[in-house]
């Protein structure tokens, strides 16, 4: 088992190696931009597509990451979602933006308890429930959509638009000028001023609510009692129980919150994603969440960082024509891939070195032998990411000790 | 503080845990709790600290009745409870460990990290709050258990058999510990079934047996012989060898194992030992010292990076576990709900695992269900394995039967070699007790065993030779006949022997 220690000076260096890391992936993308002249990859246009599609898994990830820590695996967040994007769709139409908002958190959250219900208080198998709660999530959506939205002005059996979505902000002078310094093509300069001006640029009040909920989740799960106790519980109930923690409690708060998290992430498909409902809107964002969860080592900022690349491929995959552009990206990857090699066998991890070492030259075979990447290719680019990431992270990753784990009061000592 | 518990029962299906327990705890002092497992302390400990509550009688703090329906209660009442297996978190800090439901206190911040610097110094005890508990050693988790206890304000400590895990050095040290508190006004419940401990330690003493309290005793005036009578209504067994049955055939030889694993850290070096037949060496060390990976190399579960292993003049170091086994060792594991018994299978089904390619488990290259449970039937009888009968699954039985159960599998099919882990490791005295016999027997009948315990009199009782190991190397060979318990304890912490 590997161990972390948590000394400061451990935590200072780790902090400074994150953004030496970070450096080096901007100016790999920003040279990979220059040579392969697409210069697509960087355009707020683009970051702007990708970062909407980030924030759906962002939220998925972060309503996983709250039941997780608590020890309850939410498989379910799938089901919550689709239930959210009903949810934000009839009460947007009836009550206006914000009441969709709150309906779809509501709708997910219904979800959670469900979950919570049989994981907490029956003790079912937490796959099995979750696996559960997504179909009854997709049956459910697709009555509700047949019985309610049919009637309705812009509504059919299986779809709605037209109700209210909430407001979009761009930051002005900041957005423009940023955009114009994008334009310029400048190494390194423009590519970064590319994301600026992608996030201020007709921002929605939703995305601006997801990243401060990054924040939120952050602050609430360890710097606060509540938090504590209900990582506690994902860690180590029985010491919890006897410590006179209500685990039962904690657990459903947390797959409650978790199920409301989804809830918001089908609110932000079917609100700013795209304006309209459609029955099985999510098209497993859901999973990819969990999988963001997962990477991102069930902190709030790691899934922020998974979830931001999961929705990078998720955004290109929706560019037109935009085979030339994940062909660029294949050198991308087989760049990065060799970078990360190079630093796992400094580190003495051969085996791993040898086989990420492999895909990448792998990947830069592929790359010289196509000009172009078939677009059926393109839509699978995210979970192929996720099998990559997965496969090459998994060792390093550490889940909460009891997550998963059936608990039962009255069994401690 | 004074607690009284009076005519205390718990029932749970189809047993009685508990029932007329009566128990007084004076202020300022320490209790002792004796009794063999499966006694019922346990149970009634859980119920004075509210984990489960009494479907009789009533707990009185100070003169006031209280009624404990969660441990909160009984935290709030002063009392708190360590138990034997440790109730913390592994992966969160020691502080988060320590204000973990007292948050209300003094917050989880820079208060409660001074809170806990201060009585970490008041007692000695030596602890960083902002360590993971992941990375403490036993005795170092038992004091964060007793700060947690103490961080909440418990004028009442019980203590579930707390030196179980410890080596001698250490229980002096919690000993030392449990002085002060008792000086600085705290009541101390200490359960244990090491009478030697309760006399050193105890100011009064209460006995349980089949679930209710038989007697109290005066440790100024008691004996080891009167408790042990009290305890078990019988002798206590002690482990002690026959005659010497050693003769000069090596079984094993090990030479110059070492183990490395991935990360580069060193778990075995360089070891070299024979045992031979009708011998039985005892490897002594403190736990995670390599004696895990030391059989775990001799069974083939892990490849030895250096060295060879000849078992009766065949090489087997690179040999499967299964291949092993064939070649005659038998193997009681540490652990034996990881690795001894499939729990939710039968003990016909448990019989052929180990042995599913020799009879009487199989008939050809098919499974002999016949054969599986008629053997299992011997063991039941020849190993007195308490069951209903042989489709039971290993789970409904006791630890001391499964154990049994175990040994005498593993002493079928004619071994030359008897690997034991902590073979009464969890078990009751009586269970013990034919455990020694059998691993005895085998002796005489010419296996060569190896032996790894915690229990450092089954170690001198049993052993012919010991070898101390310490973080992988043997650094010490010592005469079972001269060694005392203490020497051996100095040895094993690498203190000058």
């Amino acid at each position: 088992m590997t161990r972390t220690i948590a000394s400061p000076a451990a935590v200072r260096q780790v902090r400074y190696l994150t953004w030496i890391v970070v450096l080096a992936v901007l100016i790999t993308v920003s040279l990979v931009r220059v040579l392969t002249d697409q210069n697509r990859m960087t355009t707020p246009g683009t970051l702007r597509l990708a970062l909407i599609a980030a924030c759906p898994i962002l939220l998925a990830g972060l309503g996983g990451l709250w039941a997780e820590r608590a020890g309850i695996v939410n498989i379910g967040l799938e089901g919550q979602m689709l239930l959210g994007t009903w949810g934000a769709a009839f009460f947007a139409y009836h009550f206006g933006a914000w009441a969709g908002v709150a309906g779809a958190i509501a709708m997910g959250a219904l979800g959670g308890l469900l979950h919570g219900l049989a994981t907490v208080t029956f003790g079912v198998d937490h796959i099995i429930s979750g696996v559960a709660i997504n179909i009854i999530g997709l049956g459910a959506v697709g009555y509700l959509a047949q019985t309610f939205f049919d009637g309705y002005e812009g509504g059919g059996p299986r779809n709605l638009s037209g109700y209210a979505v909430p407001r979009e902000v761009t930051i002005p002078g900041i957005s423009s000028a940023a955009r114009w310094v994008s334009e310029q093509r400048w190494f390194l300069i423009s590519d970064v001023a590319g994301a600026i001006a992608g996030v201020t640029t007709r921002l929605s009040l939703l995305t601006i609510l997801a990243l401060l909920l990054v924040a939120f989740t952050a602050w609430v799960l360890w710097r606060t009692p509540f938090g504590l106790r209900l990582r506690s519980c994902g860690e180590s109930p029985q010491a919890a129980e006897t410590l006179g923690v209500n685990v039962y409690l904690y657990k459903y708060i947390a797959v409650v919150i978790s199920g409301g998290f989804a809830g918001l992430g089908g609110a932000y498909l079917a609100m700013v994603a795209s304006s309209s409902f459609t029955t099985g809107q999510t098209n497993g964002r859901g999973y990819i969440g969990l999988a963001s969860m997962i990477f991102g080592n069930w902190n709030p900022t790691g899934v922020l960082a998974s979830s931001l690349m999961f929705g990078y491929a998720d955004g290109i995959s929706l560019l037109s024509n935009n085979g030339p552009l994940v062909h660029a990206i294949l050198l991308l990857l087989a760049v990065l891939l060799l970078g990360y090699a190079a630093l796992k066998f400094r580190r003495g991890e051969r085996m791993t070195a040898y086989v990420v070492a492999g895909i990448a030259v792998a990947l830069f075979a592929w790359y010289l032998a196509v000009d172009s990447v078939p677009s059926d290719f393109t839509g699978m680019t995210p979970y192929i990411l996720t099998l990559f990431v997965l496969a090459v992270a998994a060792q390093r990753l550490r889940m909460p000790a009891a997550d998963g784990k059936p608990y039962r009061k009255g069994q401690a000592g | 503080m004074q607690v009284e518990l009076r005519g205390i029962a718990k029932r749970f299906p189809g047993v009685i845990a508990n029932h007329d327990v009566d128990l007084t705890i004076r202020a300022g002092a320490v209790h002792a709790l004796i009794g063999e497992n499966g006694a019922g302390k346990s149970t009634l400990m859980k119920i004075l600290y509210g984990v489960q509550g009494a479907d009789d009688g009533t707990i009185v703090v100070d003169g006031r009745e209280r009624h404990f329906s969660s441990p909160t209660d009984a935290i709030e009442a002063g009392i708190g409870m360590v138990f034997q297996h440790f109730m913390l978190a592994d992966n969160l800090t020691v502080l988060e460990n320590i204000v973990l439901g007292a948050e209300k206190m003094h917050g989880i911040g820079e208060k409660a990290r001074g809170r806990v610097r201060e009585i970490s110094a008041e007692f000695g005890f030596d602890i960083d709050p902002d360590v993971r508990v992941a990375e403490l050693g036993v005795a170092a988790r038992q004091r964060v258990e007793i700060l947690k206890v103490l961080y909440r304000g418990a004028r009442l400590i019980i203590l579930d058999e707390p030196t179980a895990v410890l080596v001698p050095q250490e229980v002096e040290v919690l000993f030392a510990n449990l002085r002060e508190l008792v000086a600085s006004g705290c009541s101390v419940l200490f359960i244990s079934h090491k009478l030697d401990e309760v006399l050193q330690i105890a100011d009064d003493i209460t006995v349980m047996r089949r679930g209710t309290t038989v007697g109290t005793a005066d440790p100024a005036t008691a004996t080891r012989q009167q408790l042990a009578e009290l305890m078990v209504g019988a002798e206590l067994p002690s482990p002690e060898l026959s005659a010497d049955t050693v003769t000069d055939t090596p079984v094993l030889s090990l030479r110059s194992i070492s183990l490395v694993d991935d990360t580069g850290r060193t778990l075995l070096a360089d070891l070299d030992l024979t045992i031979h037949r009708g011998e039985i060496v005892g490897i002594a060390g403190v736990e995670g010292n390599g004696q895990t990976e030391l059989v775990e190399v001799i069974m083939g579960m892990r490849r030895a990076t250096e060295g060879s292993i000849v078992l009766a003049e065949e090489d087997i170091t690179r040999l499967s576990v299964r291949k092993v086994r064939e070649r005659g060792v038998g193997f009681i594991p540490e652990d034996r709900h990881r690795h001894g018994v499939v729990l939710d299978f039968s003990l016909w089904e448990n019989r052929i695992l180990g042995h599913q390619t020799t009879a009487p488990a199989v008939r050809g290259p098919l499974l002999s269900p016949g054969g599986a449970r008629r053997d299992a039937e011997r063991i039941i009888d020849a190993y007195d394995v308490r069951t209903p009968s042989v489709h039971t699954t290993a789970r409904a039985l006791s630890g001391g039967n499964q154990q049994k159960f175990i040994v005498g599998r593993e002493m079928s099919g004619d071994p030359i070699l008897l690997l034991a882990s902590h073979p009464t490791r969890g078990v009751d005295v009586g269970a013990q007790a034919a455990i020694w016999d059998h691993i005895r027997r085998a002796r005489q009948e010419g296996l060569g065993v190896l032996l790894i315990s915690a229990d450092l009199d089954e170690l001198i009782g049993l052993s012919d030779r010991l070898e101390v190991i310490l973080r992988g190397h043997f650094t010490a060979q010592l005469d079972p006949r001269e060694v005392t318990a203490q020497e051996l304890g100095t040895a094993m912490t690498g203190g000058a022997a």
